[in-house]
């Protein structure tokens, strides 16, 4: 394909450089602001000044409004919502990276007023760079979302790539979505981690994982422009979704946890969401949320249905099918839309969790789940210190009444919160996300690929990005196995989430060398891309939530 | 595509005799080997297999993650406790199959860069200096102008110019009634994969000495004791053995550390700065020398290193300071004590710091709870106390709240009672990690090398464009003397973005007008 030129311009070399500088505008703007923002912080002290998570509320309105304007923009071009665009943009990046460095600020606070109550004199304060912001999930979320941010911003420097925030800002939305439900609480830094390498490291992940984020959304919208039917991505998205229903809430809501949790069939249908106890010590027991579960599955049901019909489409070329499945398919997001809601109302408004009786509920109330006695019982020996063999041995029953009768007992301290599940609640609003955007896809989907620029262009910017992403991963590879090597005497340890960052990074080279690849460009490239960005995002919240390593706290 | 190939598309292709073609179509068996393993395709599938293999390990818990792998292990059923320990999976990263990948991936490294090379090294070694104007109008760029005025040479003098404006190298040659004017930048780019290859090897090969060569192993460390031999776990599945490393030189701990936040916290990490242990090293060949490790800052010594790994986690006391009162009336004397050390009252008295008890109990008979002793709920003193002349005695120094509660701390010994006036918190002993790695050096290089080859490959490119100079032939204008057809065409291999934006500026800078630039 072949574009012409139709206004080339010569310029003086100073008007060249100026506008050239000029395009970085948005991009130096919100980092100088938030620079002097922070300053503003250390000059007003934290009780008169907003605080961290505020300003992330602030930089998630924005990146959102900035990515409905830029999509706005793709379909019917309007300079006037381009500037709004922009502007939410480099607002939203603005407040992102204001609110990381304010945290900063809140870290030291929190760490000075502890040595000023233990009477250590100023000289013997650890160093400023101790309180960088990076020493849980949430603040490492704060950063993912800025490296995206920013990297949008930059690419955002050539006019004809400005759409691109309408879907990478969306998915950096979800990511301080995600660091709201996690919760921004100031822990203690944990000691190990008190190194210069720490910044390094850590610094690296978020911007190469934001840049991650992007080279994903670029690779979505080469194969929108390449001309993927939007009824294939309607089925990836319907997987996604049904997949994220199907393990949610230990597998209940479609009853996977029949098959691997060992649950009843009863269990089906039902959703049931994480307690903690106070102040804020996850307990291994869930309390049902009344309709949500079933609301779920209706929505798993609408999605499988999706997925028979847009497959029936694909593979045989039923028309009907087609039609009807756009139609299950905004019934699927209602559904999922729905749930939502009634899960994050319910956890905000449940005001009591208690042991019920059978068939009972009491009104305001969240119902422990009596199946998950023998599964409590066994943590609580765990916590006991008690071998794991000894344990696995014990009589079931032993377990659940041990279970049993602490959830009575502490019942009364138990709570709700929606920080209790935060990766739970992001994949469900992921998933929304997920079918709201094939949706949006699916409307006047020829206009919206004339919109696009060339596909040499995004194949171009994918390809550049990825390889940013992998010089990225390669440092963050490195900067780790150095940091180990200082700190545990071994550059290479295997850990989870270290071979999590090297399967990613494996799967970015695969990226790059298929390309060099005749015959394998283009698609399977794109595919590459997407696959990477899923193993990064592993990485970054399935090993911290899901598998035991050394990288447990981030 | 090479330089060459490059060259040689440009002209045509003479048809090979069928005989020939017959022969070229059956490679021997070892050529398709040889043509299999160094495929890039065959990398790709090494690298999703590699990928594969890694996601098993991190899904799998491995043996060496303690103890989550006990925990793990235990809930297992006998079939997959059989299946997985048949396949390795408890270690698949030591395991033949993974092993063998890596290998395969090396190979396949080293000769697809055999393979490879020379094609790349052509771009600098056989440039291509001419084009064909055909060829120019199918690269990325390509654009045609005009120019007026002069000789031909002048005209390939303006455009080198603007080639050099644009920081693009300029040569130009004759041939055949036309200039042409070749200009490139970064051409050392065409290397820069091989040379991420290379540190790949240097990084592969590291950890191949690290594997073969290198000892690892723990040292616990009291205050007073000394170490000359190192202990490994070895792990199989749930089986664990231990293997000594004797070395060459004796370690002696002389003193531990616990800085806390919090003076009053428990002996926690999360309420932890740093640990330090003071120790002194003792060689046969190189004398006495001391040191201090401390978190985040090893020791060096004779190609071993020392870190801090963990501590024993029971509450001690690096120093103490009593107050001893006269039983019969008078002044109280505060002393403080090390651990393990000794000082003498005014009247001779001599107080040793036997033991220091965070959670005392009398009649204890079990170990105290870990919990329980790094919170430091009953702190107590264990002294020996020896008047002057006399045979020592066992006293017990309470903080006063505690001594409130204990009659019998009331009781004088040695004609004095014995508070606990203040401490300073510390664990039973540290354990150091030590470890001599001969491998890490060479990972280093490789690290280094990657980190630089890496930037030079995806932030700078080898960019080309070429431009033929063509006298305009008669007939077209009516006045065709002095006028010149230009074709410019280029290419890069990276950042086709940002070369779009150098070509442009390039053409407006040649033509001196606005021109229309064909992108393809």
């Amino acid at each position: 394909m072949s574009e012409v030129l139709k206004q080339p311009v010569i310029e003086a070399p100073a008007l060249k450089l100026k506008s050239s500088l000029a395009s970085y505008l948005p991009a130096t703007l919100a980092v100088g602001g938030a620079l002097l923002l922070t300053l503003w912080r250390v000059r007003a002290g934290g009780e008169n000044f907003a605080s961290d998570g505020g300003l992330m509320l602030c930089a998630l309105a924005a990146y959102l409004i900035a990515a409905a304007f830029y999509l706005l923009n793709l379909y019917a071009p309007s300079s006037l919502f381009e500037r709004i665009g922009l502007v939410s943009a480099t607002l939203g990046v603005f407040f992102n990276l204001g609110s990381w460095c304010v945290r900063w600020i809140a870290y030291r606070d929190h760490d000075v007023a502890i040595w000023v109550r233990e009477g250590k004199p100023v000289a013997e304060w650890p160093w400023f760079f101790r309180n960088i912001p990076f020493a849980n999930l949430y603040d490492l979320s704060l950063a993912f979302a800025f490296g995206a941010g920013i990297t949008t911003l930059l690419i955002a420097h050539r006019k004809n790539f400005r759409f691109l925030a309408a879907f990478s800002l969306p998915l950096a939305a979800l990511i301080l979505l995600l660091a709201r439900f996690i919760g921004n609480d100031i822990m203690m830094l944990q000691p190990v981690l008190d190194s210069y390498w720490r910044p390094i490291h850590v610094g690296i992940a978020a911007l190469s994982y934001g840049t991650a984020l992007v080279c994903f959304a670029v690779a979505v919208v080469y194969l929108l422009k390449d001309g993927v039917k939007v009824e294939s991505m309607a089925v990836w998205a319907s997987i996604f979704a049904l997949l994220v229903i199907a393990t949610v809430s230990k597998g209940t809501v479609l009853g996977l946890g029949t098959v691997f949790w060992g649950f009843d069939v009863t269990a089906v249908g039902s959703y049931g969401s994480a307690l903690f106890l106070p102040p804020r010590f996850p307990l291994p027991l869930r309390a049902e949320i009344p309709y949500v579960g079933w609301v779920l599955f209706a929505s798993g049901l609408l999605l499988a249905g999706v997925i028979t019909l847009f497959c029936l489409y694909l593979f045989r070329g039923d028309e009907r099918a087609r039609r009807l499945g756009h139609h299950v398919l905004k019934g699927a997001l209602l559904a999922q839309g729905l749930a939502v809601l009634m899960l994050v109302s319910q956890v905000k408004g449940l005001e009591n969790v208690a042991v019920c009786a059978q068939g009972e509920r009491p009104a305001s109330t969240a119902c422990i789940d009596t199946r998950q006695y023998e599964r409590f019982g066994a943590w609580i020996r765990q916590q006991q210190k008690q071998p794991a063999e000894q344990i696995a041995a014990t009589d079931p029953a032993v377990l659940a009444r041990e279970g049993a009768a602490l959830a009575r007992e502490r019942q009364g301290e138990m709570f709700l919160s929606l920080n209790a599940n935060p990766v739970e609640l992001a994949a469900l609003i992921t998933a929304f996300a997920g079918t709201l955007f094939v949706i949006i896809f699916g409307f006047r989907t020829e206009r919206l690929r004339e919109s696009l620029p060339s596909r040499e262009k995004i194949d171009s910017l994918m390809y550049k990005t990825a390889g940013v992403t992998f010089a990225g991963l390669a440092l963050l590879l490195m900067t780790g196995a150095v940091w180990a090597n200082e700190s545990w005497g071994r550059y290479w340890g295997w850990d989870s989430k270290e071979t999590g960052a090297f399967v990613a990074w494996l799967t970015y080279g695969a990226f790059l060398h298929v390309r060099v690849s005749r015959g394998w460009t283009g698609r399977l490239a794109a595919y590459f891309a997407i696959v990477a960005f899923l193993l990064v995002i592993f990485t970054y919240l399935g090993v911290s939530y899901l598998l035991p390593g050394l990288h447990s706290y981030a | 595509m090479s330089a060459i190939e490059e060259t040689k598309s440009d002209v045509a292709v003479r048809q090979p005799p069928a005989a020939a073609t017959a022969e070229r179509s059956s490679p021997s068996f070892l050529t398709q080997v040889l043509n299999l393993l160094s495929s890039v395709r065959f990398g790709v599938v090494l690298l999703v297999l590699l990928a594969v293999a890694c996601m098993i390990g991190m899904l799998v818990v491995q043996q060496n993650v303690l103890p989550d792998f006990e925990r793990y292990y235990a809930e297992l059923t006998p079939a997959q406790k059989k299946v997985y320990g048949a396949l390795g999976l408890f270690d698949i990263y030591h395991v033949w199959y993974f092993n063998a990948l890596l290998l395969l991936l090396s190979l396949n490294i080293v000769l697809a860069s055999i393979d490879r090379f020379p094609g790349a090294w052509t771009y600098i070694s056989r440039k291509k200096l001419d084009a064909s104007p055909k060829w120019l109008k199918g690269q990325e760029q390509s654009a045609t102008f005009v120019v007026a005025g002069g000789g031909r040479a002048e005209a390939a003098e303006k455009i080198a110019d603007a080639f050099r404006a644009e920081r693009l190298k300029p040569t130009v040659t004759e041939k055949g009634g036309k200039t042409f004017v070749f200009g490139e930048r970064g051409a050392w780019n065409r290397l820069g994969a091989y040379a991420v290859h290379v540190a790949l090897l240097t990084i592969f090969f590291g950890g191949f000495m690290t594997a073969q060569f290198g000892r690892n192993g723990n040292m616990p460390l009291e205050p007073g004791a000394s170490a000359s031999q190192i202990r490994e776990q070895v792990i199989n599945v749930d089986q664990f053995t231990v293997r000594t490393h004797h070395l060459d030189f004796e370690v002696v701990c002389t003193d531990i550390q616990q800085v806390l936040m919090r003076k009053d916290g428990a002996i926690t990490s999360d309420n932890t700065l740093d640990w330090r242990t003071g120790i002194k090293i003792k060689d046969p060949e190189y004398g006495e020398h001391e040191a201090v490790v401390s978190l985040n800052n090893p020791y060096d010594w004779r190609g071993y290193r020392f870190f801090q790994a963990s501590f024993t986690p029971e509450g001690k006391a690096r120093q103490v300071t009593l107050r001893a009162t006269p039983a019969a009336g008078g002044e109280p004397q505060d002393v403080t004590i090390r651990r393990d050390g000794s000082a003498t009252l005014a009247d001779g008295t001599r107080i040793d710091l036997n033991d220091f008890q965070s959670n005392f109990s009398l009649g204890r008979t079990q170990p105290q709870d870990e919990d329980e002793s790094v919170v430091y709920r009953n702190p107590a003193a264990v002294l020996a106390v020896t008047p002057p002349g006399g045979q020592p005695s066992k006293a017990f120094a309470f903080t006063p709240e505690m001594a409130e509660r204990a009659p019998f701390a009331k009781q004088p010994v040695a004609g004095y009672t014995y508070r606990l006036v203040d401490f300073e918190k510390a664990p039973r002993a540290h354990i150091l990690a030590v470890q001599k790695d001969p491998g890490a050096t060479v990972v280093y290089v490789g690290f280094s090398l990657l980190a630089l080859t890496l930037c030079a490959v995806f932030f700078f490119s080898h960019e080309r464009v070429w431009a033929v100079v063509e006298e305009q032939k008669a007939g077209e204008f009516d006045d065709a003397a002095g006028r010149f057809d230009v074709t410019l065409g280029g290419n890069t291999n990276r950042n086709k973005l940002a070369f779009g934006d150098r070509f442009r500026r390039l053409v407006a800078l040649a033509s001196g007008q606005p021109l229309e630039v064909k992108e393809s």
